[in-house]
């Protein structure tokens, strides 16, 4: 009975766990090329979103999403020199954070959205209903519901999946093989980590004293939802990349929050049970 | 000039519709009107209980359209028992689909075994909702009934729109504008039928209780949301906001309730049932004004960073 049950509602037993594979995505070199956004689309199939001009520098892209799992962003920044002015360009390109305390798998209520073998974050295809509860969770503004009405996989969520099929065949997800000033480099995390704390030390040698790592575990970014799996050098405060100081896990607050409302609810039950009660 | 990159949001617009305020306001109704039938049962005079008996049969009809507007918001319909394939309580999604799926036939349970018991439901399937276990389907329907009432308000705070989560309060909003309006819904229908005025004055006094705490929930939550309420007191909100849930909601039922209070027969019916029906729209009011205001939220850029500032 058990059985048909998992068949019927397709529960699999999980593979055994690897070593955790991530991203760190070093903006220093990044030339925004877009690359990786074109070799993403390609390889997960992904369709087109339209041809629109934002006027915000070299972004036609604009926002992570469904369709979108990659995005370079381009940061024009201006300051007074003397007389003159020092223009200088910030490229970042920007993707799932496969958290290691991730709020949209925990807000998932169909098990959709799982952690796999490699620590990464995926949402299985054939379970998600599109509930779009993940979709306002993310404190980072990545997973999205597709249109009801669509011709790619219609009313479901989306996101970066790390290349889980490339995983599968060991081989090296398609934007960080696609890169070509490896500003995307893909291995195994602690690994990553080590490269990325030498190459921030590089950088402030050289006088880049804003350089700064974003979703390393001693980052006050991961306080709530933990190391990110894909991290990133910065070259500037985390907001000018649109990224949150510290970003927030709901499970953090969820008990006090039920809390509030169980009292609510208790106190009118007494105060129901006392005016019926005090009969005249 | 935006302090993040360009104007853009730092979160997603939520994709939901109005499915799932009006689902919120009635799954709420339906929480309350059971639990203040309930309570009439436990704690009431023979009047109280016969009056407020209905509340059953409010309970199980507002829960009618409840899967249904959830399962059409899914992006995804015909999935909808994907959210059953596990049971997940960390999610407040699945916490709640896992109570009204267990709240309806409780409540269509109670409200069967009332109507037997005043000899509505007669002949075999009277006979059938007389074997239901009363005290067990009242504490069980109290627990789900309230769980269902309580639970949106922590869905959406559960997310990172800074107009749901800032506060801490949406939960308690959320559960004490359910008990307004599932007492309010008792009240009205008892209105309609031949109740002593004693009877009318508790049920109207409880509803009071409920928006007065409503009242205050309210006030703590907007003073907790600081700036991140702005999509819901300024802007096109405001006025369905302020005139509607507040104003039309809130303080016009309380009003009334109070005038009623020194009022008998006729009058007083018609003055506790004009209030109950405004604390039953306010409450709606209040689910969808704070709902799409939410999705405003969404694009505030400097809204979100101040939530994630700790
Ligand atoms: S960045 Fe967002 S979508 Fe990606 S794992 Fe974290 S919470 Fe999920
Ligand atoms: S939309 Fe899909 S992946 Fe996202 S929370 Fe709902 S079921 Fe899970």
């Amino acid at each position: 009975m058990i059985d048909a049950y998992k068949r019927m509602m397709n529960i699999e037993e999980p593979p055994a766990p690897k070593t955790a594979k991530g991203f760190f995505t070093d903006t220093s070199l990044c030339i925004g090329c877009k690359a990786c956004e074109v070799a993403c689309k390609q390889w997960n199939q992904l369709p087109a979103d339209g041809f629109a001009i934002t006027g915000n520098s070299y972004d036609n892209t604009g926002h992570l999403g469904a369709t979108t799992w990659r995005h370079v962003q381009f940061i024009e920044q201006a300051k007074a020199n003397g007389s003159g002015q020092e223009q200088r360009w910030l490229m970042m390109s920007d993707v799932c954070k496969h958290c290691a305390n991730a709020a949209c798998l925990e807000a998932c209520p169909t098990g959709a959205l799982v952690r796999t073998e490699y620590g990464t974050v995926y949402v299985q295809q054939d379970i998600c209903n599109g509930c779009g509860f993940c979709v306002p969770a993310c404190p980072f503004g990545v997973i999205d519901r597709t249109p009801k009405t669509g011709h790619f996989e219609a009313g479901t969520a989306h996101k970066c999946t790390l290349c889980y099929d490339r995983l599968k065949d060991d081989m090296t997800p398609a934007c960080a093989k696609s890169c070509p000033t490896a500003s995307i480099q893909f291995g195994d995390v602690e690994e990553l980590r080590t490269r990325a704390r030498h190459r921030l030390g590089e950088l402030h040698a050289r006088g880049e004293s804003k350089a700064r790592l974003y979703g390393m575990p001693e980052g006050k970014e991961a306080a709530e939802v933990g190391p990110l799996h894909a991290f990133f050098l910065l070259l500037d405060e985390p907001q000018k990349y649109n990224l949150p100081e510290v970003p927030r896990l709901p499970r953090k607050t969820m008990t006090e929050r039920y809390g509030w409302s169980a009292a609510v609810g208790i106190g009118f039950a007494l105060v129901g049970a006392l005016v019926l009660g005090r009969r005249g | 000039m935006a302090e993040g990159y360009y104007d853009y949001p730092v979160v997603k617009r939520p994709v939901w519709t109005w499915e799932v305020p009006a689902y919120f306001w009635l799954g709420g109704l339906a929480g309350g009107a059971y639990l203040t039938a309930a309570l009439a049962q436990n704690f009431g005079s023979a009047d109280d209980r016969r009056a407020a008996g209905g509340g059953y049969y409010v309970a199980a009809a507002a829960l009618v359209p409840c899967a249904p507007l959830l399962i059409a918001d899914l992006g995804r319909p015909d999935r909808f028992h994907h959210m059953l394939r596990i049971f997940k309580p960390l999610s407040p999604m699945n916490l709640g689909a896992w109570t009204l799926t267990s709240f309806t036939p409780v409540a269509f349970a109670r409200a069967a075994s009332h109507a037997a018991s005043t000899g509505l439901l007669r002949g075999p399937l009277g006979a059938l909702a007389r074997l239901v276990p009363t005290r067990l389907a009242e504490l069980a329907g109290v627990v789900l009934g309230l769980t269902l009432a309580g639970y949106s308000g922590v869905l959406l705070a559960a997310t990172n729109i800074p107009l749901w989560a800032k506060s801490k309060l949406l939960g308690g909003l959320f559960m004490a504008s359910a008990l307004a309006s599932g007492s309010a819904a008792v009240t009205l229908q008892a209105g309609r039928r031949a109740v002593p005025d004693a009877t009318l004055h508790r049920l109207a006094m409880i509803e009071s209780a409920a928006s007065a705490g409503e009242m205050a929930i309210l006030t703590g939550y907007l003073v907790q949301s600081k700036k991140a309420a702005r999509p819901l007191t300024t802007g096109r909100f405001a006025m369905p906001f302020w005139l509607g849930a507040v104003g039309a909601g809130m303080l016009l039922p309380l009003l009334l309730h109070r005038v009623a209070g020194r009022r008998h027969g006729r009058a007083l019916r018609s003055l506790t049932s004009a209030a109950a029906i405004c604390t039953i729209g306010g409450s709606l009011a209040l689910r969808w004004t704070i709902f799409e205001a939410g999705k405003e939220s969404a694009e505030d850029q400097g809204a979100s960073f101040d939530l994630a500032r700790g």
